[in-house]
């Protein structure tokens, strides 16, 4: 007995219990909680790097949102156990009403009470002319055949049943079966499925994928190769980029199995993984450098580099730490309000200048010199010292330091200056002319009064510079990496099913209501009286609507004399 | 999607056998076009699709699509007599008309267009779209006056001019939009050509249309004009916003980049602004509701009243639109998942976007739950439709003005 007692307690625990995790209240809590738990995420930029989180936060918040995982938030235990909950809570809700949506569908009570007719809104009666009320109900069923019919007689009395969209309490069932199946096949992706970044220099190959897990980066190595042949990127007119495309060879076992060409939209598929054109940057583009010297009186040195690597340069001490590469530089050069002009100010190298007690400073170098309307005005450079790349700011050179003769006239305009020591507009003017007469001779170029000023400007801006030399992009051999992103997920098509059944469902549930007709059909006074009552679960705007076309066709059918009619 | 809706009821056209012939042509001419875009001479290109459509060889292929269908239903309805009475056909065939006349007023607005010197991509002021673009603003803005007044003058002209200017404006909006799909091409050789549903500025303007067109259903149907007073206030509120985006230079066509293309934007976008707009006529429904009982507490005898609809058939009309917006919302929450799985490498990446695409899910999915299964409505619905607005705001605007994601794209730049 005692055994017994537990056995029905413990049932009764776990009705309870079932009963709890399927209700309304549990479901609406755990929908709140998810969506209020999704928008930290959302204001809490993801999956950056933690450095960065430090700075924003301090150490104190930054160690608080670390152990709650905060930085990762959708991976995290707990944000996956609300999701665990909310399958469990409709597995139970489907457990549990399930059985009595089908029993309801399939069973149709066909007789109506009295008090239970006389609640319905929708009705009306009249009386009909017939020999016996089947003949009646023949017409009806005849009238109506859209319609699924069932009668019962009862007492004398003839109750007939019409239903349509009786199938959809299936949108019910569809529906939270569908939302079910989406979390699975997001549990199969999670949990079978790969996802990673891949970096492949042009011309060389990579099978390594790196990705997050947490807080911390983890590799894998794919059971193939791939190359990137090239990278290219094209461009609107107005220099917008308009396409990246990656020309990738994937070698599996030493063999090259496909060559295919991908873009943004365009995946290339490969044995179940899908490989994507994600992102793009330099991949170690050999560049050289020309520096000036700005204090002695070396000629300009050429030093040969490559993108991510430092150089240091023993003769005048300083480092340069090349950071990246750009072939093209379009920017809007017009003035503020006037209609956009946009124009290539050509390849560009950026490096961060270091040595001799002085700060750090990162630089961008031009090929070209500056030119507006036709006239060149002078190499330009951009400096931020912050070594952010928005604070770069941009200054003129005055000089063209592309054009060996104009740096041999500065040189030796700035060293008589200094020499001479001497102030005044005519020491100056003497200065520059036997400046011009050392590089020229008596030849004078073209253009030369465009020079002349440069080279003035020059004498104001450079010896400003507080390093001793000044390194010139002078030329480069430009090499790409592509960033792919290669993805394997088991669980997509679980999720387009599921998909494709919540939309069904929903439009079952939605757009099919379930409205039933009762007639009842009594002798009175030698005749019969038909009374008509209509219901729908939804959308009583229409179905009042309908109602009258029905009864009008039912009135019609039983060929009604409307004159005898009896109004509800 | 009559404009005037005396027409459609009294016109035989809109009913019985002539409705459901045009419908049949109307879908003939749509399988026209498909088959022409599967099969015709030169393939499909998106680009110059539309010229294949106007070339004699896509005439062929519509007339031949129409003819067909319209025979075919004639046929079938003189074979049988009740298949031409069908409701579907007479509800729908009416969207077929306004597509053919939004179509062909795009067509006439080119006559329009500036000619090719004197257009020039960066000031783009004189492309005739920016005057049909202040035209539909004026049309919302009056509009919405006028519907905010026909609640003190109702039976009026005020109210005839409150609806007749609505459609105005949707028609307005409408062909605007597919002129400035064609004024894309106009740039560049063609090369940055797109639908005009990439960026925030051209989204607005579909966003207006869309909720109009909703709310105007409703009104036609259910006699339900007090509510476009606070649907019309929305739209009128979205306006503005629209007038201060194109004063910060968000007019401008600018090319796609790399990521948006793709054909999905054209399904992905609209359809999402079908959920939209719904919810914002739900809202609108919502906030009538609210005043509504207001105002009867306060003075049940009050003359404004028998303006409004019913407080039952406003919790209808709010119950309507989320049961309209919502599917949308969800097909098109989908079909961004298999765009996104198509684009960057996976269905689902929590981005901003998604996330809070999930949250408007979840608010509307919660309140069908609770109106469905347990029977809830009234009130706390009414209240549960505008704050639903309110996340669908965010969702729309906060994102991409405050949050970064992977749909920067929609941000202000």
């Amino acid at each position: 007995m005692a055994n017994m007692r537990r056995m029905s307690q413990r049932s009764v625990f776990s009705r309870e219990l079932m009963h709890r995790l399927s209700s309304m209240p549990l479901a609406i809590t755990l929908l709140t909680v998810l969506a209020l738990a999704s928008v930290i995420g959302t204001v809490l930029q993801q999956n950056q790097a933690q450095q960065d989180y430090l700075q924003q936060f301090g150490p104190l918040w930054y160690w608080v949102f670390r152990s709650l995982g905060l930085f990762d938030m959708y991976h995290t235990w707990w944000f996956l156990v609300l999701l665990g909950f909310l399958m469990v809570s409709l597995s139970f809700c489907l457990w549990r009403n399930v059985p009595r949506m089908l029993k309801e569908m399939r069973s149709h009570k066909v007789y109506i009470s009295e008090r239970a007719f006389s609640h319905i809104k929708q009705q009306r009666r009249w009386l009909v002319s017939a020999d016996s009320a089947e003949h009646i109900a023949d017409k009806l069923k005849q009238a109506l055949k859209e319609w699924q019919w069932r009668q019962e007689e009862r007492d004398g009395v003839l109750y007939l049943r019409a239903d349509r969209g009786n199938r959809h309490k299936w949108g019910y069932i569809i529906v939270h079966s569908a939302i079910l199946v989406i979390l699975v096949g997001g549990w199969i992706s999670v949990q079978f499925g790969l996802r990673g970044d891949m970096a492949v220099v042009e011309g060389s190959s990579e099978n390594e994928i790196s990705y997050l897990k947490g807080t911390h980066t983890e590799y894998k190595t794919m059971p193939f190769d791939v190359r990137c042949n090239s990278f290219e990127i094209n461009f609107y007119p107005n220099g917008m980029p308009s396409e990246f495309r990656s020309n990738l060879t994937i070698i599996d076992h030493g063999k090259e199995v496909l060559t295919s060409d991908i873009i943004v939209n365009k995946p290339l598929y490969y044995k179940g993984v899908r490989i994507y054109q994600a992102s793009f940057g330099d991949g170690g583009s050999h560049v050289k450098l020309k520096l000036f010297d700005l204090q002695g009186d070396r000629p300009p040195r050429i030093i040969d580099t490559q993108v991510y690597q430092t150089y240091k340069d023993d003769i005048s001490g300083f480092s340069f730490e090349i950071t990246d590469f750009r072939p093209h530089n379009v920017e809007n050069m017009a003035a503020a309000g006037q209609p956009k002009d946009f124009q290539d100010l050509g390849p560009s190298v950026d490096f961060v200048i270091r040595g001799n007690g002085l700060k750090p400073v990162k630089m961008r170098s031009f090929l070209q010199p500056l030119e507006i309307d036709g006239e060149n005005r002078g190499s330009i450079m951009m400096i931020s010292t912050t070594g952010d790349k928005r604070d770069f700011q941009s200054i003129g050179l005055g000089l063209d330091l592309t054009n060996p003769k104009e740096w041999a006239l500065y040189h030796a305009f700035i060293s008589r200056l200094q020499r001479l020591k001497l102030e005044g507009k005519n020491a100056r003017r003497m200065a520059f002319k036997s400046a011009m007469e050392e590089v020229f001779g008596d030849q004078r170029p073209k253009n030369f009064q465009q020079m002349a000023v440069r080279v003035i400007n020059g004498v104001q801006a450079l010896p400003q510079l507080p390093w001793a030399v000044l390194p010139v992009l002078d030329d480069y051999d430009q090499k790409y990496y592509t960033g792919l992103q290669l993805a394997k997920d088991p669980g997509m098509n679980v999720v387009w099913a599921g998909s494709a059944l919540l939309v069904w469902g929903l439009c079952i549930m939605l757009y099919i209501s379930h409205r039933k007709l009762w007639f009842i059909i009594r002798p009175q006074d030698g005749q019969w009286r038909v009374e008509m009552a209509g219901i729908s679960n939804r959308n009583p705007l229409n179905f009042n609507r309908e109602f009258h076309t029905l009864l009008s066709r039912a009135e019609q059918a039983t060929a009604h004399n409307p004159s005898k009619g009896v109004d509800e | 999607m009559s404009m005037t809706q005396s027409m459609a009821a009294a016109s035989p056209w809109f009913q019985g056998k002539p409705a459901f012939v045009r419908f049949w042509a109307y879908i003939g001419l749509m399988l026209g076009a498909t088959g022409l875009a599967l099969w015709g001479g030169d393939g499909y290109s998106e680009d110059s699709y539309i010229f294949q459509l106007t070339s004699m060889q896509g005439v062929l292929w519509l007339g031949t699509g129409l003819l067909l269908g319209a025979a075919l239903a004639a046929i079938a309805s003189v074979a049988k007599a009740e298949w031409g009475e069908s409701p579907l056909a007479e509800r729908l065939v009416s969207w077929g008309d306004g597509a053919v006349l939004m179509i062909a007023m795009m067509a006439l607005f080119t006559l329009f267009e500036p000619s090719a010197s004197a257009l020039s991509y960066e000031d783009q002021s004189n492309l005739f779209s920016i005057k049909l673009i202040m035209a539909m603003n004026v049309l919302f803005l009056f509009s919405a006056i006028c519907y905010i007044l026909m609640l003190f003058a109702p039976e009026s002209f005020v109210a005839r001019m409150a609806t007749g200017t609505a459609w105005m404006g949707v028609y307005v909006g409408g062909s605007m939009l597919l002129l400035r799909w064609y004024e894309s091409y106009l740039f560049m050789d063609g090369s940055i050509g797109h639908a005009p549903v990439s960026n925030l500025y051209e989204v607005f303007m579909l966003l207006f249309c869309i909720t109009v067109i909703v709310y105007l259903q409703w009104e036609k149907r259910y006699q339900a004009q007090a509510m476009g007073a606070f649907v019309m206030a929305l739209v009128a509120a979205g306006v503005f916003f629209e007038i201060w985006l194109g004063s910060i230079g968000q007019a401008d066509i600018k090319p796609l980049v790399p990521a948006l293309q793709s054909y999905w934007m054209k399904i992905h976008v609209p359809l999402n602004f079908v959920g939209y707009g719904s919810f914002a006529v739900a809202c609108g429904a919502g906030m009538a509701y609210l005043t509504r009982q207001w105002l009867e507490q306060r003075n049940p005898a009050m003359k404004v009243l028998k303006v409004f609809p019913s407080l039952e058939q406003l919790d209808q009309l709010a119950y309507k639109s989320v049961a309209v917006g919502f599917p949308a919302f969800t097909l098109a929450t989908i079909l961004g998942a298999a765009w996104a799985a198509e684009a960057w490498g996976g269905y689902w990446s929590w981005d901003p976007k998604e996330t809070w695409a999930l949250i408007v899910w979840l608010v509307y999915g919660a309140y069908l739950h609770v109106r469905i299964s347990h029977g809830w409505q009234g009130r706390t619905l009414a209240w549960w439709t505008v704050s639903g607005f309110l996340v669908t705001v965010f969702c729309f605007l906060g994102v991409n003005m405050y949050l970064s994601g992977l749909h920067s794209y929609g941000r202000l730049s």
